[in-house]
């Protein structure tokens, strides 16, 4: 791949797209805090008990909680979407390589080691376990990242039901005890279903239908069959 | 070792989300005890509970608090363990359980005389609605 540089193109405007959704999550964030601390707010009215201001609730496990289990759903979606298109193919989508293809392909393919080029990144040019390691490195900063969450989401989630089962008259439980609850489980499987369906719902629409201009389609006058194509 | 810091990290994460649990401890366990003590004064008992639950106490005593609070019977005892998750605690004493919520004015008491039902939430004298 040769790096090309656009003349008179600026820093924002070579990074618009990931500023665009760093700034819209930062947004987004921040409406789900307002909208959560008076979600919560109303509740603890209806329960007779006191209102808790906004620095408390950000700082809240049922806010982390919320928040954690959204997370830890969107980099398990990546982490089997990187994973699962390198050895299933969707005949005809934008989102796929073409059938035949399925698998890590070949060094010569992949542009590494003695095949790399003079711009390749330094580890998928040095052979060895660093171009192992870049080889897989999305893939592995993705699952890391969904583990890390999903422990967050964990310890979160133990947190905010030992609130809500001490507001019941309950007895807490232990944090092992907490992984064994339907609570866990279910804020799991309600985040892992809706990113399967959006992956699922991305592959297969993305053969019959178009979105003009976008990476994501393949070019309008493209025929459903070609698998692959981006326009 | 990878393993110990990830176990310190969920540690600290599960310190901050309970707001810093054992700092509370104490505080929790003067509020359960003065409450639970049938020696104390009756307005000062009486101003340990939460509104909601001291409402539903005057409503259903048909009194003021402070001439009814002396009839409840409370095992009380001394503190054996308390929990404090968010703004909600339970404290453990010899014959008794209460249940507490954080407030502006520091911890009040949401439900006391509080027996086990195993699964079942406990079965409480005093409560709130």
């Amino acid at each position: 791949m040769t790096t090309v540089k656009e003349p008179g193109y600026g820093f924002l405007r070579n990074n618009a797209l990931s500023l665009a959704f760093g700034a819209l999550f930062l947004i987004t964030l921040v409406g789900q805090a307002i909208s959560g601390v008076a979600d919560f707010n109303a509740q603890q009215v209806a329960d007779g008990l006191p209102q808790v201001g906004f620095l408390d609730y950000v700082t809240s496990s049922s806010f982390a909680v919320d928040v954690m289990e959204n997370w830890q759903s969107e980099y398990l979606q990546f982490l089997l979407y990187i994973l699962a298109t390198v050895w299933l193919v969707q005949k005809g989508s934008s989102e796929s390589k073409d059938p035949g293809d399925e698998g890590t392909e070949s060094d010569r393919e992949q542009r590494v080691g003695r095949h790399a080029e003079v711009d390749s990144p330094l580890w998928a040019r040095v052979g060895g376990w660093r171009t192992a390691v870049f080889s897989r490195s999305l893939g592995l900063l993705m699952g890391t990242l969904f583990l890390l969450t999903w422990a967050a989401s964990a310890v979160a989630g133990w947190a905010a039901f030992n609130s809500q089962q001490l507001g019941q008259r309950q007895d807490p439980e232990t944090f092992l005890g907490y992984l064994g609850q339907a609570d866990f489980w279910n804020r799991s499987f309600q985040n892992w279903q809706s990113e399967m369906l959006a992956v699922g719902s991305m592959a297969i629409f993305a053969v019959y239908l178009r979105q003009r201009g976008s990476p994501e389609s393949k070019p309008v006058g493209v025929a459903h069959a070609d698998t692959g194509q981006t326009g | 070792m990878r393993r110990r810091w990830m176990l310190a990290g969920a540690g600290l994460l599960a310190v901050l989300l309970t707001g810093c649990a054992g700092a509370g401890e104490p505080d929790v366990s003067k509020v359960a005890t003065a409450f639970e003590d049938p020696s104390g004064d009756a307005q000062a008992r009486c101003d340990l509970l939460a509104p909601a639950t001291l409402a539903t106490f005057q409503s259903d005593a048909s009194a003021p608090c402070a001439n009814a609070i002396a009839d409840v019977q409370l095992p009380g005892g001394e503190v054996s363990s308390v929990e404090i998750w968010g703004g909600d605690a339970q404290a453990k004493l010899g014959g008794d359980t209460l249940f507490l919520t954080r407030t502006d004015t520091g911890w009040k008491v949401t439900a006391a005389g509080c027996q086990s039902r195993g699964e079942e939430p406990y079965d409480c004298e005093v409560d709130g609605p």
